[in-house]
């Protein structure tokens, strides 16, 4: 008897879900009947399940946010601005799939995205021979644009970003022998490599570099190393929940030398996950809060009226992208050959990371991000003023 | 880049420089985080080893117990508030509900079935746990503060915390009183007796269900305790963080002997002591491929693990006398050449481009779970690290196309050479090693090989990855179309699928099933087990590197990441799905989990959660798999 009550009701179970599925699926068929008010549709991949979701689920409040400002103010000439999130779990067999599936869709303009590497490059060459724009704005990979001219990204260049971070940690903060910890993927070695040629022209000497696994939690045993090499300063590569991680257990472990960490840790988690323990990082960001330009202070009003928490740096990179592409669309048309041209052309589109946008149509990247030198203070990202933070650790 | 760089760890063409530490002082600082770390470890391994005592099963929906136990502890802590103390007893009896639960619901209807079955099904529960948390909590990371004192004791270099002195009482003082539970009380007697011959117990009144739901019971709720310790130490909970502890956990346990609770503690130890000298020795990034060599040294010196006992029964095989006689739906010849008929022709009636790729994915997938299922469905060695074959073929064929010049026609063949040759050396080692140690030594091989690709810079391009790999082309016309991402696989699927079924009709076959349901009367028969396990492996390692080989050229970019374990865990489920075995069984079931998740997709961020459910429902109602076993 329990048997058989078991059964039905994980059969009901399973169809509810089923109905559910079918249920969403619905609205997305229908179709509105006048084009002139038809919306204009930017596909996106990214991870909102799976390890990654965590950054999905903060590029979806900045494209959300973006959204309403656009359609607010009218859209693209009248035209609804929307936005087609499939979620891929940067698994590359799901996102090549999605890539023909966004290629196929006519309604589809471009396309932003996805988030690993190891995901969004794998569809790249299906954009490509598409000729559908994928816009990677986190794709940091040194080789990410090379798939094709119709390959773009705005993503923070770490040939701009590194320098900047060395510039800081060796010429303002007056480190001589930097210790540097890495996430072990293309992105952190990447950057490793720069900054220690950046430190080394500055006159600083990298005593010791450890990467990590990028799911590593325990950080004791490298910090031995770290310490051993009596270094006068660390460098963190790392993301907020690593960066976090490591400036805990280095404070724990009685390392009291300053944390220089890359932009990548700013955000309200940072804060969070690191408590009393971060206090006094430095870190550098091209957005910044606190940045007085009107479009910062629009945009950080918006998001922590809407969400209640302030916006991190996958947020705002989400709203700024998306701002971006509805600039192009605006001033070069739906075609999405006319979307490749336009971003060659685009000039001083309004940027929060970037103050103006404007790509380098060779590279098809962006040069010269803005950057604010921070130092986390009671509890919060401050300004740092020269000549004071340098002793608070 | 090695000059400069004092002694920080560079792996440079000529390979690792090790130093040294010349004093004994980052020594003792060594042994202690070791031993912090592999207290951490044992908290997860007591439970795991508990479960696998009673039940022979290797349960990984532990590591969720653990995520939700750090979930409701941290609803405690920062929502409502409670004493540290109300906290502990609230996550326990929590998690120990949990448990309770998932043994009635995921396990129990299935213990007449294979034993295959309820392994399968504790990955789907573990789907759905993590899946329900992402959606309850979302995915973001958060922090639980721990409200102990913030005294910490300097030894060495370093310090211990009151933490850490709390998370060893509790891993010591779980398996004290889990021995004297086991020792000395009735029930510790029935547990035992039906880890002993659940039969026998049966017939002597012990009431088997109560004993399993005990067993769940503790272990959950020790395993939730250890999501909150862990959660709190960390100060940082995520839905995900249940994944990496559970294989650390199984890893401990393993090397303690599995099944035994104070081995399991000292197995934990040891592998904490084992990944630090590893990064003492040769850096942070070298920390689980050490861990991780340990394991098949280990295994392969004291197959029962480091601690198990010298009169304990030869460990009982996954399968084999497991997997349940089930008649398989065998489809008739005319059927058979029908349906690859259609599938050929099809992408000349439908023109959808992503229906074709994700079919075309499909198969992909289909040609690694055709070599799992020979494997581990015909021979019966479960493998977990499957997803290493096709990393190891699609690195082979790229880096022949890249760097050796070779066409990309001959490259992938090749590759596939690469993989049987590789593969069957990696698992060597394992051929003596019976039930679950292969299952976890294959699972060793799997992250060694992701490990060494990233290591590995000078061969690999290490975690930079390989950029710009050619496609698939014929007479200089690339074949990178929807139809040919299609066809390609298929055709590639329809000859090795064809291959196999012959090959499992012969001699051959009779003699590879014959070790899986019997090694000591195959042995007796004059059946030489290593070889016979070879010739498998090496069949498996060729079809499983062609399909890496396909996936990279038609990816064009490859790194560490592109086949990470889930991909394993994943072909498993096709295996198991389509019925052990079963070359048409493997083939549909990579059908269906490729294609599950493509059909929910419209319910976004639930997909997963509806995959998981469905998962299950198909375990529990097929648990022999869809066409059944062969």
């Amino acid at each position: 008897m329990l048997d058989l009550i078991l059964r039905s009701t994980a059969l009901v179970a399973g169809t509810l879900s089923l109905l559910t599925a079918l249920g969403v699926v619905q609205p997305a068929f229908s179709q509105p009947a006048d084009p002139a008010k038809e919306p204009v549709v930017l596909g996106v991949s990214g991870p909102l399940t799976g390890q990654y979701a965590q950054y999905g689920a903060q590029w979806q409040r900045g494209f959300d946010l973006a959204l309403e400002q656009v359609n607010a103010g009218g859209g693209i000439q009248g035209r609804p601005l929307r936005v087609q999130f499939e979620d891929s779990q940067s698994d590359p067999k799901q996102t090549v799939a999605i890539a023909r599936k966004f290629v196929a869709d006519s309604r589809i303009v471009a396309e932003l995205g996805d988030f690993t590497s190891a995901a969004s490059m794998a569809a790249s060459p299906i954009y490509q021979n598409g000729g559908l724009v994928q816009f990677g704005f986190t794709n940091s990979h040194p080789d990410f644009t090379r798939g094709g001219d119709f390959v773009w990204s705005n993503a923070l260049n770490q040939a701009e970003e590194m320098p900047v971070l060395a510039d800081y940690a060796v010429t303002a903060l007056g480190l001589k022998r930097v210790a540097l910890l890495f996430i072990n993927n293309d992105w952190g070695r990447t950057s490793k490599d720069l900054f220690a040629k950046a430190a080394r022209e500055r006159g600083a000497e990298v005593v010791g570099a450890e990467g990590y696994l990028a799911d590593e939690k325990d950080f004791r045993s490298a910090l031995v190393r770290v310490r051993d090499t009596r270094p006068d300063g660390i460098v963190l590569v790392s993301y907020y929940a690593d960066g976090a991680q490591i400036t805990r257990q280095l404070r724990e472990a009685g390392l009291t030398q300053p944390v220089v960490a890359a932009g990548s840790v700013y955000s309200p988690k940072f804060l969070e996950l690191g408590g009393a323990a971060v206090e006094g990082v430095h870190t550098t960001t091209p957005f910044f809060p606190g940045d007085p330009r009107p479009e910062v202070q629009t945009f950080v009003k918006a998001y922590t009226g809407k969400y209640g928490i302030e916006p991190d740096a996958y947020s705002s990179r989400a709203y700024d992208a998306l701002l971006l592409l509805a600039t192009v669309i605006r001033q070069s048309g739906t075609d999405r050959t006319a979307v490749r041209d336009g971003l060659a052309t685009v000039k001083d589109a309004p940027s929060v990371v970037y103050g103006t946008v404007r790509f380098d149509p060779q590279t098809r990247r962006v040069d010269k991000p803005l950057s604010t030198r921070l130092v986390v203070k009671n509890g919060g990202f401050a300004l740092w003023e020269p000549g004071t933070a340098k002793v608070s650790n | 880049m090695g000059a400069g760089y004092g002694q920080g760890f560079e792996l440079t063409p000529e390979g690792p420089i090790i130093v040294f530490p010349t004093t004994l002082g980052p020594w003792l600082d060594y042994t202690i985080n070791g031993l912090v770390i592999g207290n951490i470890y044992a908290l997860l391994a007591v439970g795991l080893a508990l479960i696998f005592g009673v039940s022979h099963l290797i349960n990984f929906a532990h590591g969720s117990v653990y995520m939700v136990g750090a979930y409701i502890g941290w609803l405690c802590v920062t929502k409502l508030n409670l004493p540290l103390p109300v906290t502990f007893v609230t996550v326990a009896a929590g998690c120990g509900l949990l448990g309770a639960v998932i043994e009635r619901v995921g396990l129990r209807p299935l213990r007449n079935a294979p034993r295959i079955a309820p392994l399968l099904a504790t990955i789907g529960l573990s789907v759905v746990l993590d899946q329900s948390a992402q959606l309850l909590f979302s995915p973001d990371p958060r922090a639980l503060p721990t409200q102990l004192p913030t005294w910490r004791i300097a030894i060495g270099g370093g310090s211990i915390g009151a933490l850490d002195l709390l998370i060893a009482g509790v891993g010591i003082g779980s398996a004290g009183l889990l021995y004297g539970f086991l020792r000395f009380t009735k029930l510790g007697w029935a547990v035992r007796a039906t880890a002993l011959d659940r039969d026998a117990a049966q017939q002597c009144g012990v009431d088997v269900d109560k004993v399993n739901r005990t067993v769940f019971a503790i272990a959950s709720a020790l395993g939730g305790v250890s999501g909150l310790l862990v959660g709190m130490y960390y100060n940082t909970i995520d839905p995900n963080m249940g994944f990496q502890a559970g294989l650390k956990g199984i890893v401990a346990q393993l090397i303690g002997g599995v099944g035994n609770v104070p081995g399991a503690i000292a197995g934990s130890l040891l592998l904490g002591l084992i990944e630090s000298y590893g990064i003492a020795l040769f850096g942070t990034s070298y920390r689980n491929l050490f861990a991780f060599v340990a394991l098949i040294l280990i295994l392969v010196l004291r197959p029962n693990g480091l601690f198990a006992q010298a009169r304990r029964l030869p460990p009982e095989p996954l399968t084999g006398t497991f997997i349940a006689p089930s008649r398989p739906l065998v489809l008739p010849k005319w059927a058979v050449w029908g349906l690859a008929a259609l599938a050929l022709a099809l992408p000349l009636a439908v023109q959808q481009p992503y229906l074709l790729q994700t079919l075309g994915n499909a198969w992909l997938y289909a040609l690694l779970a055709l070599s799992l299922t020979l494997v581990a469905g015909t021979v019966g060695q479960v493998s977990l690290g499957h997803a290493g074959l096709l990393a190891i073929g699609a690195y082979a064929s790229s880096l022949l196309a890249l760097d050796a010049g070779v066409p990309v026609l001959l490259a992938v063949p090749l590759a596939g050479l690469v993989a049987a040759a590789l593969g069957t050396a990696l698992v060597y080692p394992a051929f003596r090693l019976r039930g679950h140690y292969v299952s976890i030594a294959t699972l060793a091989v799997g992250e060694i090989v992701t490990l060494v690709i990233l290591n590995w810079e000078s061969l690999t391009r290490g975690p930079i990855g390989v950029t710009g790999i050619p496609p698939l082309s014929v007479a200089g016309k690339p074949l990178v179309s929807g139809q040919w991402v299609y066809w390609v696989p298929l055709a590639v699927l329809l000859a090795f699928a064809a291959l196999q079924s012959r090959l499992l009709n012969s001699h051959l076959g009779r003699t590879l099933r014959a070790i899986r349901e019997d090694d000591v009367a195959a042995r007796s028969y004059g059946v030489d087990l290593n070889r016979y396990k070879g010739l498998a492996f090496a069949v498996a390692g060729f079809i499983a590197g062609v399909g890496g080989a396909l996936m990279a050229h038609f990816y064009s970019y490859i790194n560490h990441e592109t086949f990470p374990a889930p991909v394993s865990m994943l072909a498993l489920t096709m295996v198991i799905l389509g019925g052990l075995g079963n070359v048409a069984g493997a083939v549909l079931g990579a059908a269906v989990l490729v294609g599950l998740p493509e059909l929910f997709r419209a319910a976004a961020e639930y997909r997963m959660l509806i995959y998981g459910v469905v998962l299950l429902l198909l375990i529990r109602f097929r648990p022999q798999g869809l066409l059944g076993t062969v």
